[in-house]
């Protein structure tokens, strides 16, 4: 379907709760607000026919950024809805009964970033081991900062005394 | 009665972990669970603390066989998020390499498919085909597998001249031998009858699921990233996207063999417009300067041999992407199992799951469960193939085959 047919389309159902942004010609983004989530990708997939592709999560400072692409092959160009699950408990409806495809990739966003799909018919993590402690989501930013803070200390000098075997520095052996 | 009969995690036909729980109803498979991320290496993660340029090298060892389709994908997000465009040069070395991957790719998956039904021949002649071809990539990229040609802005280096008369002929005697292994699928009663009618997914299942590259294709879902969503060169050549309609496993080798023809005059139509513009003059015709890369989003898409890679990344500004999400196409097509593996029997299953050419992978054992008693059988990986391969003896007595 054409971009501009969509974009008149996408307007009428949701009008103003939907923003609509373009970035090149091959890109569309729509933002959207969590109550009508599931709506929107449902429409776009079924009504506007177009192909469902993947998810992405964006950890931020207040919240989770989820987004889903959408591409129009014919037409040769992505659409990209997004919405973003506030933290302290990030939440948004499930799209996998409308879209089976999306089970795995909801999974994953739920596992590396803890946003909670409700009404996902089996939410368990998809790629971790079960040795892997429940509580980490490796992709949160507390996590990632740990791990940085982590990385820094154990550069260079330090790096270097832990491998050889040696006291660090201002230590007596 | 239904028991429980797990595969994996390793299994040892093809390369990437993932476990099978089949649920059978005597030989009738009635449900499968599967389990996948038995390898999880955190690349996206590490990703984000590497370079923009130190990137391809990190995400073309997220395959081994796709080593050329992940840093394409991304290569194309970072333009993307830019906005420029490379030399023409370079847009035909890209695919120049992209399409010898797909075909050492496709050669694999059939010399492997041969293996499981029983046909070692097929085996034996696809990587004695394989060779050459990854010699080749040697020649022009200095790495059988593991390209490191792919840069944001162009490639590391040309195709050396003297080059061009080699890949000549190696695509014509692949051309050939392509040709031999199609007509013999083709022509094989026995393969017909193994392969027609097992692990059917239709084009409204392919949609609903996502499915991708030869999966969908075979499921007369028409999708091929290179010609919906084409990058850099892809624009302008003339190749046909192959489509098949029944979505059996007959089907997805159908597609795999054809589309092989389809990658060679690609490759030819390349190398003739390199030929055209002659021996390179300097080093800008290989690469575009890039300066910094500044805030914004892009998406990169490219057709790899088993489906649509993408590639998402987002930058903030600084020297390495804030966000970079890999998504492979076996992430979709494994999933397309919970639809195509329940009805077949267990010889079949292992056949089905293949069919997929997922990234799955090797080593041991199949272990069988009785969900009521508790019972365990554990069968060997050897006994899985055995199954197929018997199954497809059976066929041939029962066909009068040689």
């Amino acid at each position: 379907m054409e971009r501009e047919t969509v974009k008149k389309k996408l307007a009428e159902r949701f009008g103003d709760k939907v923003r609509i942004a373009e970035r090149s010609p091959k890109r569309v983004y729509v933002y959207a607000d969590n109550d009508i989530w599931v709506d929107l990708a449902s429409f776009v997939f079924n009504d506007l026919d177009a192909r469902f592709d993947t998810g992405v999560g964006i950890d931020d400072r207040d919240g989770v950024e989820v987004m889903f692409f959408f591409p129009f092959d014919r037409e040769k160009y992505y659409l990209t809805i997004k919405t973003f699950a506030r933290k302290p408990k990030p939440e948004l409806d499930s799209i996998s009964p409308v879209i089976p495809g999306a089970k795995w990739i909801e999974r994953e966003i739920y596992e590396m970033f803890e946003v909670n799909f409700r009404g996902h018919p089996d939410l368990r993590p998809v790629l971790r081991s079960d040795t892997r402690p429940a509580d980490f989501y490796p992709h949160r930013r507390e996590v990632k900062t740990g791990l940085e803070s982590s990385r820094v200390k154990l550069d260079g000098q330090d790096r270097a005394d832990e491998v050889a075997g040696r006291p660090p520095k201002g230590q007596n052996p | 009665m239904v028991k429980k009969i797990p595969i994996g995690p390793f299994h040892p036909i093809l390369e990437e972990p993932e476990f099978f729980e089949l649920h059978v109803d005597g030989e009738r498979v009635v449900d499968i669970d599967m389990t996948i991320g038995w390898s999880h290496r955190g690349i996206e993660l590490l990703s984000e603390s590497k370079t923009w340029d130190q990137v391809p090298f990190l995400v073309e060892r997220v395959c081994g066989i796709c080593s050329a389709s992940h840093p394409f994908a991304y290569v194309k997000a970072v333009e993307d998020l830019l906005q420029v465009e490379v030399p023409k040069r370079a847009q035909y070395i890209r695919v120049i390499t992209a399409e010898l991957e797909r075909l050492h790719s496709h050669l694999l998956w059939t010399g492997l498919a041969g293996h499981f039904l029983g046909y070692n021949t097929v085996f034996m002649w696809c990587w004695k085909y394989r060779e050459p071809l990854l010699d080749i990539l040697e020649a022009v990229t200095g790495n059988r597998n593991h390209y490191a040609m792919y840069r944001i802005g162009g490639v590391r280096r040309d195709i050396p001249f003297e080059e061009y008369g080699n890949i000549r002929k190696l695509l014509d005697f692949l051309w050939t031998k392509n040709d031999m292994l199609t007509n013999a699928i083709l022509d094989d009663p026995v393969i017909h009858a193994r392969t027609k009618g097992v692990g059917i997914f239709d084009t409204k299942q392919c949609r609903l699921y996502g499915a991708l590259g030869p999966t969908a294709r075979a499921g007369g879902y028409d999708i091929d990233a290179r010609r919906d969503h084409p990058i850099d060169a892809y624009g302008e050549l003339d190749f046909k996207v192959i489509v098949c309609q029944n979505g059996d496993v007959f089907d997805k080798a159908v597609v795999r063999q054809l589309e092989n023809f389809e990658a060679i005059k690609i490759i030819r139509q390349c190398l003739d417009r390199l030929e055209e513009m002659g021996p390179m003059k300097d080093e800008s015709e290989l690469l575009l300067e890039i300066g910094e890369v500044p805030p914004g989003e892009g998406i990169g898409v490219y057709e790899a041999p088993r489906g649509e890679v993408l590639h998402y990344v987002r930058s903030n500004g600084k020297n390495m992407p804030m966000r970079h999400k890999v998504r492979a196409p076996s992430f979709n097509n494994i999933l397309t199992n919970e639809a195509s593996v329940p009805g077949n029997s267990i010889a079949d299953a292992g056949l089905i799951t293949a069919a997929v050419d997922p990234c799955y992978s090797c080593t041991e054992r199949v272990g069988r469960v009785d969900a009521r008693t508790g019972e365990r059988y554990v069968l060997t990986e050897g006994d899985l193939i055995r199954l197929s391969q018997e199954k497809t003896e059976q066929i041939r007595r029962q066909l009068g085959a040689e």
